[in-house]
């Protein structure tokens, strides 16, 4: 049995009071205060949740941040938010990020309240960022992905492993359908020159036709979703770590921690790397009260795997 | 030789009226609001206006279940009126009685349990529901609707229902899911779950309260699939719940589609049972710039692929963008329609709007539809050689 790790990256969602809070916000019927008080209350117990079921590394669940690109397209010289455009696969939507300069450039790395660095544990907790490759192909005009690693999300990961970062999961969702280029991705990641370990995972869509070629990149660990890959597609024996997207945060139904324990067994098997459990994309897609539910059972099914190590 | 003229249209939504939403909502109707009715009552010759503005909401809250079903018949109207008066060929009432296109379908429905919000976008929400067990719908929810607008215009209707592969994939699944072991599995597993849902959803969510409509006298249904390429594997199944949900119907079906991948429905749109028209998004795309060659429309790119399809049904130009306040001039959406009709053939165009309106203010709204038309009349002539 391979070592088994269990976390939630990604953006976590939004209690049905934050929600409202936000919504008031809007309407100008509350204040900027109080939905920070409210946010803050969020991550707190978010963090309980995660520390009651005993996740190896914490996350904030970015609850400041709009979409997963928007800080950046925010901070960064040379981009701005560009026009709302659907993330197809959630139904959801997102500001394309809008290049604006050749030259990009993260002159003030994100800090407090997009990393909540003073919430969480110094050496304990992991950061999400967009993969540069999936900033890049999101982007309403053309931009270079390696322009985006060196200028903006490279900066980004040395500034988090400056803050008691202890692992950074870049989401890659533009990885999906017709003919991959790899090759823009994989010089992308090389110039993160990432002195934290790196997973790649790609939310919400079968991996299968690419993971062959994502165990070449320069990452340590791989994330795909099982609920929409097919564990055959596995190349095996795989020889990096693991991010087993085992818990829908697509769907509403709550996985039996034994079932997913099951699973992870059938991949253990497979595995040169760790097996990390974690959901198959950014846990928002469900209501709060449904999200913190699946936290639970993510942890207790990793703790029953553990036991048995 | 035949006259050429193309047929006019908006999708569906408009925005709903402010009187309309907070009275509904229970929330006080103010000042500004009571101004709006009067002037969008005497602008659009709304029978009967006065009753609404002085009777009803001059009350401002605490409507009745009386004073608000007439408030939902007041908005119907005006919503009539105005595409009406934008100088559309075929019409609706702008969805007015409906809270938004998912909701509306699955709150008829047995089998479908709210589960909480989810976020859109930014501080956008909506509220998810997840099917719990075999979803039915047993009643014709849209009757009073449809009968409402029946009887207060003389015009075509286009009666918008969502459709089911959409209601599947905005749904959580916690009854064809569930049991399944589809963690890990084929896609073909994974695929019959979707299917059974998907046809379930045609069959007896969507179509009895379709078949009650055309019943009713309904002639042309418009069955609204935004979510059809989401998953470009299943554009198959988006092409069997069509079928599925208009098996034996007597009227005209089409599908309406947008802000998605086209190229993903081929070839699968062969497969389409009568299919009379594809009402599609286009202008979101395309360049503000008249022109009429291939370079100048790079937002009716696609239009090759449709022509060297062996689907031959009719394309609903999408002319107008919804996203933005930019009123598309005449002569811009004359040229949109002459690309079109240059690589499909005239008889194979009609014109709408990308989408519905709801975003959009009804003054940009109306703008933006009579240059629509505007621009189909200065299209026929250009044809017509008038």
């Amino acid at each position: 049995m391979p070592k088994i790790k269990a976390y939630a990256p990604g953006i976590y969602a939004r209690s049905e009071e934050l929600v409202q809070a936000t919504r008031d916000l809007d309407r100008g019927r509350t204040t900027e205060d109080a939905v920070e008080k409210q946010r803050d209350a969020d991550v707190r117990s978010f963090l309980d949740a995660q520390r009651e079921t005993g996740l190896d590394y914490l996350s904030d669940g970015l609850l400041s941040w709009q979409d997963i690109f928007r800080p950046f397209d925010e901070a960064a010289e040379g981009l701005k938010p560009g026009p709302l455009t659907r993330f197809l696969n959630t139904n959801t939507f997102f500001r394309a990020p809008a290049v604006e300069a050749e030259r990009l450039r993260l002159a003030e790395p994100l800090g407090e309240p997009y990393f909540r660095i003073s919430d969480l544990p110094r050496g304990g907790w992991m950061a999400t960022l967009p993969s540069p490759h999936a900033l890049a192909v999101a982007a309403a005009s053309d931009v270079d992905p390696r322009a985006v690693a060196e200028g903006v999300i490279g900066p980004q990961i040395r500034w988090l492993a400056g803050n008691g970062c202890t692992m950074v999961v870049l989401q890659e969702t533009e990885l999906f359908g017709g003919e991959i280029d790899i090759y823009p991705l994989h010089d992308a990641i090389h110039a993160l020159k990432s002195p934290l370990p790196l997973a790649l995972q790609l939310p919400f869509g079968d991996a299968g036709n690419v993971l062959g070629e994502l165990v070449e990149l320069e990452v340590d660990a791989i994330g795909v979703d099982f609920y929409a890959t097919d564990i055959a597609a596995l190349p095996r024996p795989f020889p990096k770590t693991l991010l087993a997207g085992v818990m829908d945060a697509r769907n509403s139904l709550l996985e039996e921690p034994e079932e997913i324990a099951e699973f992870g067994r059938r991949l253990a098997e497979e595995l040169q790397g760790e097996l990390h459990l974690v959901p198959n994309g950014d846990l928002q897609f469900v209501p709060e009260k449904i999200a913190r539910e699946k936290v639970l059972r993510l942890g207790s099914a990793a703790k029953i795997l553990k036991e048995e190590r | 030789m035949t006259e050429i003229r193309f047929v006019t249209r908006e999708i569906g939504s408009l925005a709903k009226p402010g009187w309309r939403v907070k009275s509904i909502a229970g929330r006080p109707v103010e000042k500004n609001d009571v101004e709006d009715a009067q002037k969008w009552g005497s602008q659009l010759g709304i029978e009967n206006y006065d009753e609404l503005v002085n009777d009803i909401l001059v009350k401002a809250t605490g409507f009745t279940d009386e004073e608000k079903a007439r408030i939902q018949d007041f908005s119907a109207l005006y919503g009539l009126r105005l595409l009406e008066n934008a100088g559309l060929d075929v019409i609706y009432d702008g969805e007015q009685r409906r809270s938004e296109m998912y909701d509306h379908a699955v709150k008829h429905a047995h089998g479908f349990e709210t589960r909480g919000t989810v976020r859109s976008w930014d501080n956008k929400y909506y509220t998810k529901a997840a099917v719990t067990e075999k979803p039915l719908v047993e009643t014709v929810y849209d009757l009073h609707e449809f009968e409402f607008i029946r009887d207060h215009t003389d015009k075509v209707l286009k009666v918008p229902f969502t459709g089911a592969y959409t209601i599947v994939d905005w749904s959580y699944d916690e009854h064809y899911a569930r049991n399944g072991g589809l963690l890990g599995a084929t896609a073909e597993r994974r695929s019959e779950a979707r299917r059974r849902f998907g046809i379930d959803a045609a069959r007896d969510v969507v179509r009895p309260n379709l078949v009650g409509l055309v019943e009713a006298g309904a002639e042309w249904v418009q069955i609204d699939e935004p979510a059809a390429t989401t998953r470009p594997e299943e554009v198959p199944l988006v092409v069997e719940t069509f079928n599925a949900t208009r098996e034996g119907i007597e009227a005209r079906a089409s599908m309406h589609i947008c802000f998605s991948d086209y190229n993903c429905l081929f070839p699968h749109i062969e497969n389409l049972d009568d299919c009379y028209e594809l009402q599609l998004e286009f202008s979101n795309r395309d360049s503000r710039e008249t022109g009429t060659k291939a370079e100048d429309r790079p937002g009716y790119a696609i239009l090759d692929r449709f022509r060297e399809s062996d689907w031959d049904g009719k394309i609903g130009l999408g002319v107008i963008d919804i996203h933005t306040d930019f009123i598309e001039p005449p002569q811009l959406v004359r040229d949109r329609i002459l690309y079109a009709a240059g690589v499909l053939g005239p008889e194979r165009i009609e014109v709408n709007t990308d989408c519905g309106l709801r975003t959009r203010t009804w003054e940009v709204s109306l703008e933006k539809m009579k240059n629509m038309v505007e621009g189909a009349r200065l299209a026929e002539a250009a044809l017509n050689g008038s």
